[in-house]
Order: C-alpha cells, then sequence, then structure tokens
C-alpha cells in the first residue's frame, strides 16, 4: 500500500497554503511514481519495474535456494497483424492478450511488458516444471480466446520461452537471465512458434522408475 | 567393553516400502548388539511418525524435534535404556519434522555427529518411503541395509531405493537383509532375484547381510510392546536377529569400512 498520508502543517495553520500545495504534490507525486511502473497500454508493469523486481527475487533466491523463474513470450507474426488490421487493432491485441494472461497467474507474479509485442512474467518461488506448466497454460488459454473486433475473431498465438535462476546461481544478472529465457523464446519461433521452450537438461529424467524390463526381473520371483 | 577411541560404524535401515518389519528389526538389533556389549545408539529416523518408542514402551522426556525446533541441548535427547544401549526418539505427529529444509538438514548432522561419539553402533531408522529426509538418513550413514520381504511390492520397492540412492546419491554398497522368510529356499530365490536385477541394470554387487524367518513371536512382542530378543529369547527370530548383529558387528570391528 502507498503511502498517501501526508503530514500536518507544523505552524498548525488550517489554512495553510503551503500544506495544501504540499498535499496536491504529494498526490501528484505518488501517481507518477505508480506510473512510472506501469505500462500505460496494457496494465502490465514495465521494463523499469521488470528490472526492479527481477533483481529482487534473483535477491530472494541467493538466501532462500527457492528458483525463480520467468516467462518470456511473443506475440506470433504480430508485424504481418498491424500491416493487415492496423496500429489500433494492434493495441487492442496487445491489451487483449494482456487481459486474457491476468486470469491465468497467481496474485504473486509479476507480468510486466518488456516492449513491443514482448512480455516478461516473473514466477516468484517458482521450479522449472511449474513455469512450463504457467507458460503452457498462458500459451493454450490465448489460442481458445481470439480478438474480437467488428464481427470478426482474429485468432493470436504466442510463442515463449522459460528460464529459471536456482540456487546453482545459473545467472550473474537480471540481464543475462532475461537473456536465457529470450533465446528459448527465439528457438520456440523457430521452431514453428505458437509453443513453449526451455532447458530440457534441467529437468531430471525421469529414469529412476523401476522400467518394465526391471520389472520383468524382479516379477520372476 | 571395547575402547570407543574410533568414529562408530553409521548403519542405515531402509526399505522403501512399510510394514516389512523394519523398526521391529532395528530395535532388536540395537538389543543383540547391545547383549554382545558393543555400544549402541538407536535413531529414530522417522521424524514425522516416529516408532521406536512405541515399540519400546518408551515416554522420551525428549526428542529429535526439541532440539532442532525448540533448540534444546543435544544430549538430553538421549533416552539410556542399559549401559550399553541409548535411543534417539523422533517426533510423532509432527508435520514439521517431515521435510526438514536444508539448514534443518546441516543442523541435524552436527547434533547427531555431537551425540554418537562415544558409541560402537549407530543404527538409523529410516521412514517408509524415498522422501528427502529418508534418503538423508541414507546418505549420511556409512552402511545402507535394505530390508527386503518376499512381498513383491516389498522387492520392487527396495530395489527403486537402492536404485535412487545409486543412481542419485553416487551410493554403491548395499546391504541385504531379507525378513519375514519361510524357508531357505524362498530366501536365497529372493536375494537372487534381486541381487541379478541390481546386478545387470545397475552394475551393483549387493551383498547379503542377513535373513530373519517368519516368526508369530515377532507380531507378538511388537503388540507387547517389548523386543521378541528378550520377551521370547528363544524363538528362531530371535536366533537370526543374533546372527544378523554378529555381522553388523563385523561391520564396526572392520576399521576399513
Amino acid at each position: 500500500m502507498k503511502n498517501t498520508q501526508t503530514a500536518p502543517c507544523p505552524l498548525k495553520d488550517a489554512d495553510c497554503p503551503v500544506q495544501a500545495a504540499y498535499t496536491e504534490l504529494k498526490a501528484a507525486y505518488d501517481l507518477l511514481e505508480a506510473a512510472s511502473r506501469i505500462d500505460a497500454l496494457t496494465g502490465f508493469f514495465n521494463y523499469r519495474h521488470l528490472l526492479d523486481a527481477l533483481n529482487r527475487e534473483m535477491e530472494r533466491t541467493r538466501r532462500t535456494g527457492i528458483a525463480t523463474a520467468i516467462v518470456m513470450a511473443d506475440i506470433d507474426h504480430f508485424k504481418k497483424f498491424n500491416d493487415t488490421h492496423g496500429h489500433d487493432a494492434g493495441n487492442l491485441a496487445l491489451q487483449w492478450v494482456a487481459r486474457t494472461w491476468r486470469e491465468q497467474i497467481r496474485s504473486i507474479d509479476i507480468p510486466c511488458r518488456f516492449g513491443g509485442e514482448e512480455f516478461v512474467i516473473i514466477l516468484p518461488g517458482t521450479d522449472l516444471p511449474g513455469a512450463i506448466q504457467v507458460a503452457e497454460r498462458l500459451r493454450v488459454e490465448l489460442t481458445k480466446a481470439p480478438l474480437k473486433l467488428d464481427d470478426a475473431s482474429l485468432p493470436l498465438s504466442t510463442s515463449l520461452g522459460v528460464a529459471t535462476y536456482t540456487q546453482k546461481l545459473e545467472w550473474p544478472c537480471v540481464e543475462a537471465f532475461i537473456k536465457a529465457a529470450d533465446q528459448y523464446l527465439y528457438q520456440a519461433k523457430e521452431n514453428g512458434r505458437n509453443q513453449t521452450c526451455y532447458d530440457q537438461s534441467k529437468l531430471t529424467p525421469p529414469a529412476t522408475g523401476v522400467t518394465s524390463e526391471e520389472r520383468d526381473v524382479l516379477f520372476s520371483l | 567393553m571395547k575402547p570407543t577411541g574410533q568414529a562408530p560404524a553409521t548403519v542405515s535401515i531402509t526399505s522403501g516400502k512399510g510394514g516389512v518389519g523394519k523398526t521391529s528389526l532395528a530395535v532388536n538389533l540395537a538389543f543383540a548388539l547391545a547383549d554382545m556389549h558393543r555400544k549402541v545408539l538407536l535413531v529414530d529416523g522417522d521424524l514425522g511418525l516416529a516408532n521406536v518408542d512405541v515399540m519400546l514402551r518408551l515416554k522420551p522426556a525428549k526428542t529429535i524435534e526439541d532440539v532442532l525446533l525448540q533448540g534444546q541441548d543435544p544430549h538430553c535427547a538421549l533416552t539410556r535404556i542399559s549401559d550399553h544401549l541409548a535411543v534417539l526418539p523422533g517426533s510423532s505427529g509432527v508435520p514439521a519434522m517431515v521435510a526438514p529444509g536444508s539448514e534443518k538438514r546441516s543442523q541435524l548432522t552436527d547434533f547427531l555427529t555431537c551425540v554418537m561419539a562415544g558409541f560402537d553402533v549407530v543404527l538409523l531408522d529410516t521412514a517408509a518411503g524415498i522422501g528427502d529426509d529418508v534418503m538423508w538418513f541414507n546418505t549420511f550413514a556409512r552402511h545402507t541395509v535394505i530390508v527386503v520381504s518376499p512381498e513383491p511390492t516389498s522387492l520392487t520397492d527396495a530395489y527403486a531405493v537402492i536404485k535412487i540412492l545409486a543412481g542419485q546419491y553416487g551410493r554403491n554398497d548395499f546391504k541385504l537383509v531379507l525378513n519375514f522368510i519361510e524357508n531357505a529356499e524362498q530366501g536365497r530365490a529372493l536375494f537372487q532375484t534381486l541381487h541379478q536385477a541390481a546386478q545387470r541394470f545397475l552394475n551393483l554387487d549387493p551383498k547379503l547381510l542377513g535373513t530373519v524367518v517368519r516368526d508369530p513371536k515377532v507380531n507378538q512382542a511388537v503388540i507387547a510392546q517389548t523386543p521378541f530378543l528378550h520377551n521370547t529369547p528363544g524363538c528362531p527370530a530371535a536366533a537370526s536377529v543374533r546372527q544378523l548383529a554378529r555381522a553388523v558387528g563385523a561391520l564396526a570391528a572392520d576399521p576399513a569400512v
């Protein structure tokens, strides 16, 4: 919660003009402070807040060992969408994606607009399997919710990259962490779009279960 | 009593599956080793649902929980049973103890290292399952004893535990104790099956440490909350456990291991 309280006039003047001006400035400052962290078009947090928040979450991982995940997403063929339907429709599409996704994330998650048609969602305290599930949910839910525009129904899809910061402290800084997610996003685009990519080798291989060949021997008793 | 200058032999007792007689075996094995004048510490490694105290009708004043969660003196948590036997009771019905985090685990290492000085053998009875706490006790101990009964579920779970400890924790030395065995042929088949799977798929050579025969006296002793080793010292299971104790005692006597 923002503290919108202002200090009382030190001279206890009920009709103090300095006090009035101060109160007004304080309110304006609070508004600007909040606005400076919000992307006006989508209502998501902006790039500046992304860097601050991600820095804090990485520090939390360093202290607790609990992983932080980020999902980086890019709307597929967005340039073509703009060329076909116009920039106003493009802006509506960005707003629609943000609105659809806001319902799919937890209250502790931090949705940010990275720039252009790219989004980064910070998932505090989330490991890779959990983050993959979130990314896939975002992708699937958007494909189920086309943008309605003047009787037309315009399908939207996204490509997503997932990266995690764990107690192995994989990335030296916020920028490197984001870049890792960006590389998986690029891979998702390369592989044909409308999909989620991540570091497969970071998932625990399921090879520890007892296989059917092993069961054959054990069940021979 | 032998001099106790060297570090104690730490032996974890685990099974994957519950209900294979693991805790009863650990308790009686501890008594058998104490009867051999070994100084034995029996640790109840089931941090959430401790049972060693119940098996012995103990009402421990302090448990592992009091040390880890209440910050009490480690030594006050030991319950002395005899000159040669002490129990470190676990906590019963304390969910906070089930999955100790990394900080609690490092405290547990310090705690156990501190209280086990002066003992010859430390038996760590783990919980069932393959949780982090179970794996922790198994990697803390120098020797891993896997208890397996002739049930296919026990066999499969015992194999799964071995596979995890080998694959994820780099353990390669396993000792098998067969429990609830009807006859020699059944024991041989059980050992061979498990050994064959471990050898073929995991390239391991688990050793047979001992076999405990099926004996109705075991269950009667559990209900009477007394070790069968003392309740019915002449019963077949008691003879099996005394033989097993000699094998475990040999682990402790060998300075190379």
